[in-house]
C-alpha cells in the first residue's frame, strides 16, 4: 500500500477514535463480513497458520482472478464449489478487504 | 514464524509415515501460533454483551464481538464447563486414533488476546428488562447486566425409549464429546473378538452435523473389520434416505463396507429392551413423510413395526435433539418448539435483545460447527452495528458450510454449500448462480463423491484453522 494512502486511512481511523466529525461511528470495513467466510480455512483476517494459502497480502485482482479460475476450472474440489457461492461484486468486495490487510 | 513453518514441513514426513493414523494433533499446530488480530481502541460501540455458551458459536461470537466492537465494548463469555471438547473429529476417539485431551479447548487466548471476560459457571436465570432491550443474567448469586445477550446453548437429547433412567448411560449417543465418548469407546473395545454387532440410530432431520452419523458408521465399520472381524454395523435412519453426501455414503455403504454395514432407511427405534450393562434387543418402527396443510413436511412413525434386532452388543442411538434447556427460562424464545426461531440478519430471537446462534437456532442452514462460526460473525457484525446506534443491518449476507468427512482411518471426502440472504423469504438460501453470470444455473452445493488421502490431509488443516479462528 502506498505510504500516502496508508497515512490517509490512518487519519480517518484516528479521527474516528477521537470521535471527530461524521466518521466517529466506525462503520464496518466494506467486504469484511463477506471475507470472514474465508477465515475458517485461511485464518482470521486471512493470516493462515494451519497450512492453507494465506490471503493477506494478495492484490485484489489476484483474488478475483483466482476465484474466477476456480469457478471455471472443471475440477471437482471443495474450493471450486465454494468459489461458486459469490457474485463477482461480492468477490471484488472481499478481495479489497484482504488487499487492505497489513502484510504479515 | 517462517522457521516454525519450515519445521512443520520437515516433520510432515514423520506424520505421514505413521500411515496417516495420527492427524496433525493440537501439539503440531498450537493455538498460540495462530494470528492475533488487533482489537480497535474504539469503534463507537458501547455497552456489555454477554455470551452464554463457549462452543463453536459462542466462542467465535465472543472473539468477533471484541474484534469488530472494539475495546470499549465489554464482552463476557459464560460457560458451565472448564473447557470445550470438539465434536468435530471426535469419531476418531471411538477408533483410538485421537485422544479426548487433543480435542479440548479453553478460552484463555480469547481472554488474554482480545479481552473477553471469561466466567466459568452455570447460568441460573435470564431476566430481560421489562422495557427496552437489555437485562441481567444470573450465575448463582452473581448478577451480570447486559446491553444485548447472545445465547449459544447447544443441544439436548431425548432419552432412549424403553430404557430406565438408571440405565440410560449404557446407551451413549456420544454426540456431545465428553464422558459418553469414553463410554462408547469402552463398549466398542469390549465387544466380542469376532462377529459382534454395533447398532446406531440416526434421528429425523434437523439434527447436529448431517454427515456425522454416516461418517461414524464408516469409521466404526473400518475399525471393526480390522479389530473384530465378522462384526456388523447396523444403521437405523429415521430419514427417508442419506441426508448428506448421498453419493459418497451410498458408495461407501454399498461398495467399501458392503460386508459390514447394514443400512435401514425410514426406520426408527421404538423401544430398546436393555441387556446387562448395555446392549440388548432393539424394536423398530417404520417412518414416513407427512405433509401438513401448510406444506410443511415432517417425519413420523408410521405405526408399522420394522425389524427386530436381538442380542445386539453395543447400542448407540443418536436421539432426536432440541435447543439447550437454558432457553426455556425465557419462554417466548422457543415458543413451545424444539428450536429458537431467529432473524437471520442478526440472529435476534423472538425476544428483542436476545440473540440465539449455533445448533439451538432454527434456520435453513445445517447444524454444524463450521457454519456456527459464520453465524457468530453475522451476529457479531449486527450486534456491534446496533450498539453503535446503527439500525441498518448488512443484507449482503453470505454464510458457508464446509467439512471434511473421514470415510476410513486414512481417507476422507468433503462437502460444502454457500448460502445467501433472500429478502423475499427472509431466509438463507443455497446460492443459485443467476442468468448472465458465469456458471449460470449452477448451485453452490457439492460433495467430493470419493475419499482420498489428500482430502484426509486437508481435513487436518481445516480443523486446526477452524479451531484457531474460533478459540485463538
Amino acid at each position: 500500500m502506498k505510504k500516502g494512502l496508508r497515512a490517509a486511512l490512518g487519519a480517518i481511523v484516528f479521527a474516528g477514535q477521537l470521535g471527530l466529525g461524521a466518521q466517529a461511528q466506525t462503520a464496518p470495513p466494506a467486504g469484511r463480513l463477506l471475507a470472514s467466510n474465508c477465515f475458517q480455512c485461511h485464518g482470521t483476517n486471512g493470516y493462515s497458520s494451519a497450512g492453507f494459502d494465506k490471503l493477506v497480502g494478495m492484490k485484489a485482482d489476484e483474488v478475483l482472478h483466482k476465484m474466477k479460475e476456480m469457478q471455471s476450472s472443471g475440477e471437482r474440489g471443495i474450493m471450486n464449489v465454494h468459489a461458486l457461492g459469490y457474485s463477482d461484486a461480492q468477490i471484488r468486495s472481499l478481495a479489497a478487504f484482504f488487499a487492505s490487510q497489513p502484510k504479515p | 514464524m517462517l522457521k516454525r513453518r519450515h519445521f512443520l514441513q520437515a516433520a510432515g514426513g514423520t506424520v505421514a509415515a505413521l500411515g496417516g493414523l495420527r492427524i496433525a494433533q493440537g501439539a503440531d499446530n498450537p493455538l498460540t501460533l495462530a494470528y492475533k488480530a488487533p482489537v480497535p481502541v474504539d469503534t463507537g460501540a458501547r455497552g456489555t454483551v454477554v455470551v452464554i455458551g463457549g462452543g463453536m458459536a459462542g466462542a467465535a461470537a465472543a472473539k468477533y464481538l471484541r474484534l469488530w466492537g472494539g475495546q470499549q465494548l465489554q464482552v463476557v463469555l459464560i460457560d458451565s464447563s472448564p473447557s470445550y471438547q470438539s465434536n468435530i473429529l471426535s469419531n476418531f476417539v471411538l477408533t483410538g486414533a485421537r485422544s479426548l485431551s487433543s480435542l479440548t479447548y479453553k478460552w484463555d487466548l480469547l481472554a488474554s488476546r482480545y479481552g473477553v471476560q471469561v466466567v466459568q459457571g452455570r447460568v441460573t436465570g435470564i431476566a430481560p428488562a421489562s422495557s427496552g432491550i437489555g437485562g441481567t443474567v444470573s450465575v448463582g448469586t452473581t448478577v451480570i447486566a447486559y446491553s444485548r445477550l447472545v445465547v449459544a446453548p447447544g443441544i439436548e437429547f431425548d432419552a432412549v425409549p424403553g430404557v430406565p433412567t438408571a440405565l440410560q448411560g449404557y446407551y451413549p449417543h456420544a454426540w456431545q464429546t465428553g464422558p459418553q465418548t469414553t463410554e462408547l469407546r469402552r463398549q466398542l473395545v469390549n465387544m466380542p473378538a469376532s462377529s459382534g454387532s454395533f447398532l446406531m440410530a440416526i434421528p429425523a432431520a434437523p439434527y447436529r452435523c448431517p454427515p456425522g452419523p454416516y461418517e461414524r458408521a464408516c469409521l466404526i465399520a473400518d475399525w471393526l473389520r480390522r479389530n473384530k472381524p465378522g462384526s456388523k454395523v447396523i444403521v437405523l435412519d429415521a430419514n427417508m434416505d442419506i441426508t448428506a453426501e448421498k453419493e459418497t455414503f451410498t458408495k461407501a455403504f454399498n461398495e467399501l463396507y458392503a460386508d459390514t454395514i447394514e443400512y435401514y432407511p425410514a426406520t426408527m427405534i421404538s423401544e430398546v429392551r436393555p441387556g446387562v450393562a448395555g446392549g440388548g434387543t432393539v424394536y423398530t418402527e417404520e417412518t414416513e413423510l407427512v405433509v401438513d396443510a401448510s406444506g410443511t413436511a415432517s417425519i413420523v412413525g408410521s405405526g408399522s413395526a420394522g425389524p427386530v434386532f436381538n442380542g445386539v452388543d453395543v447400542i448407540s442411538p443418536i436421539t432426536p435433539q432440541r435447543a439447550g434447556g437454558l432457553l426455556a427460562s425465557v419462554p417466548a424464545i422457543l415458543n413451545g418448539g424444539r428450536w429458537a426461531s431467529v432473524n437471520v440478519l442478526s440472529y435476534e430471537s423472538a425476544v428483542p435483545g436476545i440473540h440465539v446462534i449455533g445448533d439451538a437456532s432454527k434456520t435453513t442452514q445445517p447444524k454444524a460447527g463450521h457454519i456456527a462460526n459464520q453465524e457468530a460473525k453475522v451476529c457479531a457484525d449486527a450486534v456491534t452495528r446496533l450498539l453503535r446506534g446503527d439500525t441498518n443491518l448488512d443484507q449482503n449476507l453470505v454464510t458457508n458450510s464446509a467439512c471434511f468427512s473421514p470415510i476410513t482411518a486414512t481417507r476422507a471426502s468433503w462437502l460444502t454449500a454457500v448460502f445467501q440472504y433472500d429478502p423475499v423469504s427472509r431466509t438463507m438460501k443455497k446460492y443459485l448462480r443467476p442468468a448472465g453470470s458465469s456458471a449460470a444455473g449452477v448451485l453452490a452445493d457439492g460433495e467430493a463423491g470419493q475419499w482420498t488421502a489428500e482430502n484426509f490431509s486437508q481435513m487436518g488443516k481445516w480443523f486446526n484453522q477452524l479451531m484457531a479462528d474460533t478459540y485463538a
